[in-house]
C-alpha cells in the first residue's frame, strides 16, 4: 500500500555513510551527505524546516564542529546513533529541536521512512530512552517533540504479564511499545499523556457520547477501576448514576473526589 | 502477553497485522488491525470499524471476514477478557 506523501514535504538531509539505507528514504528526496566538505555545504544551505537524520557519528561529529560557525537555526535533528552527552548542547543550540538516543532505541530505518512521510506522524513514536533512576521513558514523536511517562502507566495485564523495561523496542511502524513479551498500543499511552492528543481523538469521535457521565466511564475503564473502587468517598451507585446522565449536575465536592482517585485535574475528566 | 492473530501468510506477507495488546485504550473492548503507519480498531461488542478514519474499506474484505468468522471472533474476545478480566467484552452495567 502506498502512502500519501506529506503536505509539507520537509527538506531531509540524511548524514550516512551506509551503502544500501539512503534507498528507504528515497521517497523523501534526501539529500545523502557522506563526506565533511558535503556537510559543510549543508549546513549553509539549511533551513529551519530542514530534518537532519544522522546514522553516522563521525559526521555528527563534524556536524558539531560546523554548527558552531552556523549563525542560522538548522532545522530539527534526529540522531539515531549512540550520541555522546557532550555533542547534546551545541547540537541543542544549533537546532530548533534535536532528539537522541545514547544507546540506540531506535525504530529501523524502513520504518523510520514510513513513518517521516506519514500525515499523523506526530502521532507515532519513532524511539525512545529508559530512564532507570526516574523509573520513566522518554518517547520522540514523529515530528521529534518528547513525550515522558512513567512507568507506573504501564500496568501489568490482566493475565499478569508485567512489561520489562530492560528490553525496550519501538515496533509495528511506530504504533507499539514493545517491553519484553508485553506490548503497549501508543495510542493509548497518547490518549493518556496527552491532552492535545486526547482532544483531536475526541473531535473525531463525533457519533460518540461525549457527556460527562461517558467521558467517565472511559476513564475509570482506563484506569482499570470498579466503580466500588471510590468507596468510601463516593458509592458505586453514585458513580453508576453520574455516567448514565441520570445525574445532571456534579457536586463540586464530588468532582474533587472523582478526580482524587482517577488521578487527573477535575476539570480534566470530560476531556476523555 | 499480547495477543497477536495468525493471519494468512499472503497478508502477514504483506505487513498486516491483528492484535490485542497489554495496554490498550480499554473502552469499548477492541482488535486492532494494523499495516504501517495505520491502524484500524473492530468493537469486540457489535464487530463494527470503530472509526471513519483511516476507511474501513482499505483492509482486504478477506482479511475482515476472517475476523469475523465465528471461531476467529470468539478466539479475539476469549483474548480480551483474558488480558482485560476487569472490563470483559461480554459485561453488562446495570448496578444502581
Amino acid at each position: 500500500m502506498k502512502i500519501a506523501p506529506t503536505t509539507q514535504q520537509s527538506d531531509l538531509i540524511l548524514l550516512d555513510r551506509a551503502k544500501q539505507r539512503p534507498a528507504l528514504f528515497a521517497p523523501l528526496s534526501p539529500r545523502v551527505v557522506t563526506s565533511l566538505t558535503d556537510l559543510r555545504n549543508s549546513v549553509s544551505l539549511a533551513t529551519k524546516d530542514s530534518l537532519w537524520v544522522s546514522y553516522s557519528s563521525d559526521l555528527t561529529d563534524g556536524l558539531v564542529s560546523s554548527v558552531s560557525e552556523s549563525p542560522h537555526v538548522l532545522g530539527c535533528g534526529l540522531f539515531v546513533h549512540a550520541l555522546d552527552m557532550k555533542a547534546i548542547p551545541p547540537l541543542n543550540s544549533a537546532f530548533r529541536r534535536i532528539a537522541f538516543a545514547t544507546d540506540g532505541g531506535f525504530i529501523s530505518a524502513d520504518d523510520l521512512a514510513e513513518v517521516l512521510q506519514a500525515e499523523h506522524r506526530a502521532n507515532l513514536f519513532i524511539g525512545g530512552v529508559v530512564n532507570n533512576s526516574t523509573r520513566t521513558i522518554t518517547f520522540w514523536r514523529g515530528d521529534l517533540k518528547s513525550l515522558t511517562v512513567p512507568f507506573s502507566s504501564f500496568e501489568k495485564s490482566g493475565d499478569g504479564t508485567k512489561p520489562n523495561f530492560g528490553q525496550f523496542s519501538i515496533i509495528d511502524c511506530g504504533q507499539t511499545v514493545q517491553l519484553g513479551t508485553y506490548e503497549a498500543a501508543v495510542d493509548a499511552i497518547l490518549y493518556e499523556h496527552d491532552p492535545r492528543y486526547r482532544r483531536e481523538i475526541s473531535k473525531q469521535r463525533l457519533t460518540e457520547d461525549r457527556t460527562f457521565g461517558a467521558a467517565l466511564r472511559r476513564l475509570r475503564k482506563q484506569r482499570g477501576l470498579r466503580r466500588e473502587d471510590f468507596e468510601p468517598d463516593l458509592s458505586a451507585k453514585s458513580i453508576a448514576r453520574i455516567e448514565q446522565g441520570k445525574i445532571k449536575r456534579v457536586r463540586s465536592t464530588t468532582l474533587a473526589a472523582l478526580a482524587k482517585r482517577l488521578n487527573v485535574p477535575a476539570q480534566e475528566i470530560a476531556s476523555f | 502477553m499480547a495477543f497477536s492473530l495468525r493471519i494468512a501468510l499472503v497478508y502477514s506477507r504483506a505487513r498486516w497485522k491483528v492484535k490485542i495488546r497489554d495496554k490498550e485504550t480499554r473502552e469499548p473492548p477492541h482488535a486492532t488491525i494494523i499495516h504501517g503507519t495505520r491502524a484500524w480498531r473492530i468493537d469486540l461488542r457489535t464487530g463494527e470499524f470503530m472509526d471513519s478514519r483511516p476507511d474501513p474499506s482499505e483492509v482486504p474484505t478477506e482479511l475482515v471476514n476472517f475476523i469475523r468468522q465465528d471461531d476467529t471472533w470468539q478466539r479475539l474476545r476469549r483474548e480480551w477478557d483474558r488480558m482485560y478480566p476487569n472490563n470483559p467484552v461480554t459485561e453488562s452495567e446495570d448496578e444502581g
